[in-house]
């Protein structure tokens, strides 16, 4: 195993190239940047083409042309950025169009961005969000096959900590199913012959080849994202089975909150940890079954409350859920702040203990 | 009581304008009116329909109408769109000059009125709407023949204004085109202007 | 010469030899206003693509528009694209599929208002593509609004009483800052208000496509055209008023070409 040191951005762009990745764009914004400057560098030699955009506007547009033409393509930006490419990524989504967007994020704001999505229309994407960077490495090729199987924008939920940080890893290659061939793809070659090809949401199809129209077409794709949420939702959890205290967190936030549940674990309390790994599709199902039994379901993230709402959703006792993240910046405003700490996770962690519980479930005493 | 009419048209013909103009003389003449237009993007070619519904006190009616009393077809291309949506015995007044398809409305009563001809004859083609109107109101006495003329003249735009006096005319001979109040709309009967 | 006898009636009927609907049109029933020149100038692409042989290798992607029927209508492979972004999907196109003959549509509405930045963005990247604007001075498809085009005295909707410049500013001469990109290899405008201008933009268009299939650079031809509609005209004085009005402000010519 030859493991070199390698920067988050640099695994993830190994990683994508990889995966078949031929089209990158996008515009310089940290901690997203790093991931562009090792796409220019990269992937030109290996036949891809990779454009420095001069908007993120711009940016999705321009991979949306290339994931017509069935090239496997990329984009990304911060949270900040993939603001301006939410009218795309729907529209890649209605179009059933396959790309990966990185977001290489400042922090956790922008959870509801990624699983609610700012574009117009019924549509999802899907998105993982990896605690660390072999993590990243091994998402961000599972996410190109996601896109094309399921013919669908994704996201990597990154963050600065993944992007920036380097730790000794080899980018192995993973394997995926045979995926069927892409005969809707764009390439000119049934122009004139009839029955040429045709990518628009409202699905009309050409005189020769009428369409379902919009009505029909979006039926389907909100069938399809239906068959996603059921099929394909991911999760890790940690001593669960006897928890009566829960900690719910994802992303880089995880690792620290997995530090303090060992820790008190080995002083006898009996606390396990859940986190999404897929934050869209929601693994409500596993989340209600990490919630049973749980005295306290206590969420940590670095936002006002956001995962929050789909913990609320799932878990089995509502009144057991407690927020004890919150609002977490560094003054620079790129990065996450003092709450990505294991000692102010454990902190709060047993301050929410030594509250009384809302209601105790019979047969179980908190220790 | 209520009144319904569900107009339908091709995108020129002037059906927007026709039907707020019956909208707007309703006001004027003190009824509760709503008006529903349904259209697409595209000047001309696409669909465009309009649901009216005109009534003596607060309105019941919802927004999508399912059981309407009247109906007002300028081009029978969108047809199948409203006309499942009138009761049996509604009153009927059609374009013939392009409406030939059955109106398969069980018991309709049903006006044709060459209004395109019409319009044509009288050197302003792009009123066929107003002859269709005129003929629409004399039919049913929905409102007076003078509101829907005080109406047009508010509703034209500024860039149409030099066509106030072929409206009026293509509605007054649309007016002539039908026996007046053959199908009223109100129990008590109103005397058309 | 052959002189036909027409003191009787044929012995056979006569037949259609020559189609006149281009085989690259899958119907030639459009819902656009009668006077409309977007008909006219599409016809003249068509027939562009088939006699350079480019009909099985050509990608269209079209904006938001009346226009959008085109490619609604032809049998090329197509992609309907979000308003102003087509030079922008156009590139990642053309980088995918470097040999096929990569078309855009777009409307004035869709280029120069709302997609102003990819357009230019496109032409000084030097992308091989053809950009073509169809220019009537209105946002005809949403019932005849102002546009970055709209000339100095023109009524629309939203400025009935005629633009002004001290209300609405000037219109912009797109071509013309197409023109000024190192990576623009051809910039044209045209018109097809009268056959002379037709036969003129169709050559215009031409170049511009075997431009692109040389690899020179982006090619770009603006085609201005009519919209009776939109200006409040009656359908027959669509050609005079379009002289009158985008012509007299802008020109017409190439304004970049190779020597």
């Amino acid at each position: 195993m030859t493991r070199r040191l390698m920067q988050g951005s640099q695994a993830i762009a190994e990683a994508a190239i990889l995966s078949g990745c031929r089209f990158f764009t996008g515009y310089p914004m940290l901690p997203f940047t790093e991931l562009l400057e090792n796409m220019a560098r990269k992937l030109p030699a290996t036949g891809g083409v990779c454009i420095n955009a001069n908007s993120e506007i711009e940016a999705i547009n321009m991979a949306l042309g290339a994931a017509a033409t069935g090239a496997r393509a990329g984009t990304g930006s911060c949270g900040q950025g993939l603001a301006l490419m939410q009218e795309g990524i729907a529209e890649l989504a209605l179009n059933e169009l396959p790309l990966v967007v990185f977001n290489m994020a400042r922090g956790q704001q922008d959870y509801f961005q990624a699983t609610r999505g700012g574009g117009w229309g019924d549509y999802r994407t899907i998105t993982l969000a990896p605690k660390d960077v072999p993590e990243a490495v091994a998402h961000t090729q599972l996410l190109f096959d996601l896109a094309d199987r399921y013919r669908t924008p994704t996201i990597l939920y990154g963050d600065y900590v993944i992007a920036h940080s380097s730790v000794g890893i080899e980018v192995e290659r993973l394997d995926f199913d045979p995926l069927p061939a892409k005969d809707w793809a764009l390439d000119g070659s049934m122009s004139g012959t009839g029955e040429a090809r045709q990518i628009w949401t409202w699905a009309r199809g050409k005189p020769n080849t009428p369409g379902p129209g919009p009505n029909r077409a979006w039926k389907t794709i909100a069938e399809k994202y239906e068959e996603i949420a059921r099929v394909e939702p991911r999760f890790e959890a940690n001593r669960t089975e006897d928890a009566e205290i829960l900690v719910v967190s994802f992303g880089t936030t995880a690792i620290f909150v997995d530090r303090v549940v060992d820790e008190l674990r080995a002083e006898g309390v009996r606390i396990g940890s859940f986190r999404p790994i897929t934050l869209w599709p929601f693994p409500g199902e596993a989340l209600a079954e990490a919630t049973e039994g749980c005295a306290q379901v206590l969420v940590y993230e670095l936002n006002a409350g956001q995962m929050v709402d789909d913990v609320r959703m799932f878990a089995a006792d509502r009144s057991a859920i407690r927020s004890i993240g919150g609002v977490s910046q560094d003054n620079s405003g790129m990065r996450q702040g003092d709450l990505l700490n294991a000692e102010e996770v454990r902190t709060r962690v047993q301050h929410a203990m030594a509250q009384p519980p809302a209601a105790v479930p019979s047969g179980r005493t908190s220790s | 009581m209520e009144r319904e009419v569900m107009f339908t048209g091709v995108g020129g013909q002037g059906v927007q304008i026709a039907s707020k103009a019956l909208a707007t003389a309703a006001i004027v003449e003190g009824r509760q009116v709503l008006l529903v237009p349904r259209y697409g993007g595209g000047m001309r070619g696409g669909m465009t329909n309009a649901e009216v519904t005109i009534g003596d006190g607060p309105l019941r009616a919802l927004p999508v109408a399912t059981a309407a009393w009247s109906a007002y077809a300028m081009d029978p291309s969108y047809w199948s769109t409203i006309q499942p949506n009138l009761r049996p015995g509604a009153v009927v007044v059609v374009n013939s000059s392009l409406f030939t398809v059955p109106v398969g409305v069980h018991d309709a009563s049903v006006f044709e009125v060459a209004a395109s001809d019409v319009a044509t004859d009288l050197g302003s083609p792009m009123s066929a709407g107003f002859v269709l109107l005129g003929a629409f109101v004399a039919v049913t006495g929905l409102v007076a023949v003078d509101s829907v003329i005080e109406a047009m003249q508010q509703l034209v735009p500024s860039y149409r204004v030099q066509h106030v006096q072929a409206n009026e005319r293509a509605i007054r001979a649309g007016v002539a085109e039908v026996p007046a109040l053959a199908a009223p709309a109100w129990a008590e009967g109103a005397e058309i202007g | 010469m052959t002189t036909i006898d027409t003191t009787s009636v044929p012995d056979q009927p006569s037949r259609q030899v020559v189609g006149f609907k281009p085989d690259l049109l899958q119907s030639g029933d459009h819902e656009l206003c009668p006077g409309c020149g977007h008909p006219v100038a599409w016809r003249l692409v068509l027939d562009v693509i088939a006699e350079l042989e480019l009909s099985n290798r050509s990608i269209l992607i079209a904006g938001h528009g009346c226009y959008t029927q085109m490619m609604k209508l032809s049998d090329l492979d197509s992609l309907q694209c979000l308003h102003g972004r087509a030079p922008a999907v156009a590139t990642g196109v053309k980088r995918m599929v470097p040999d096929a003959a990569v078309f855009t549509l777009q409307g004035d509405g869709d280029m120069v208002s709302e997609g102003l930045h990819e357009v230019l963005h496109a032409a000084a990247r030097g992308e091989r593509v053809t950009a073509l604007l169809f220019n009537n001075g209105v946002f005809g498809d949403t019932g005849g609004h102002l546009t970055a085009t709209t000339v100095i005295g023109q009524r629309t909707k939203t400025s009935l009483e005629g633009r002004e410049a001290e209300a609405h500013g000037y219109p912009i001469d797109v071509s013309r800052l197409i023109a000024q990109m190192e990576g623009t290899a051809y910039a044209a405008r045209g018109a097809v208000n009268t056959p002379g201008m037709v036969a003129r933009t169709k050559r215009m268009i031409r170049r511009a496509v075997e431009l692109q299939m040389a690899g020179a650079g982006f090619t770009f031809v603006e085609v201005l055209t009519m919209c009776p509609t939109g200006w409040f005209v009656p359908t027959p004085a669509g050609p005079e008023y379009l002289e009158e009005s985008m012509m007299e402000t802008f020109g017409i010519g190439e304004l970049k070409a190779p020597e």
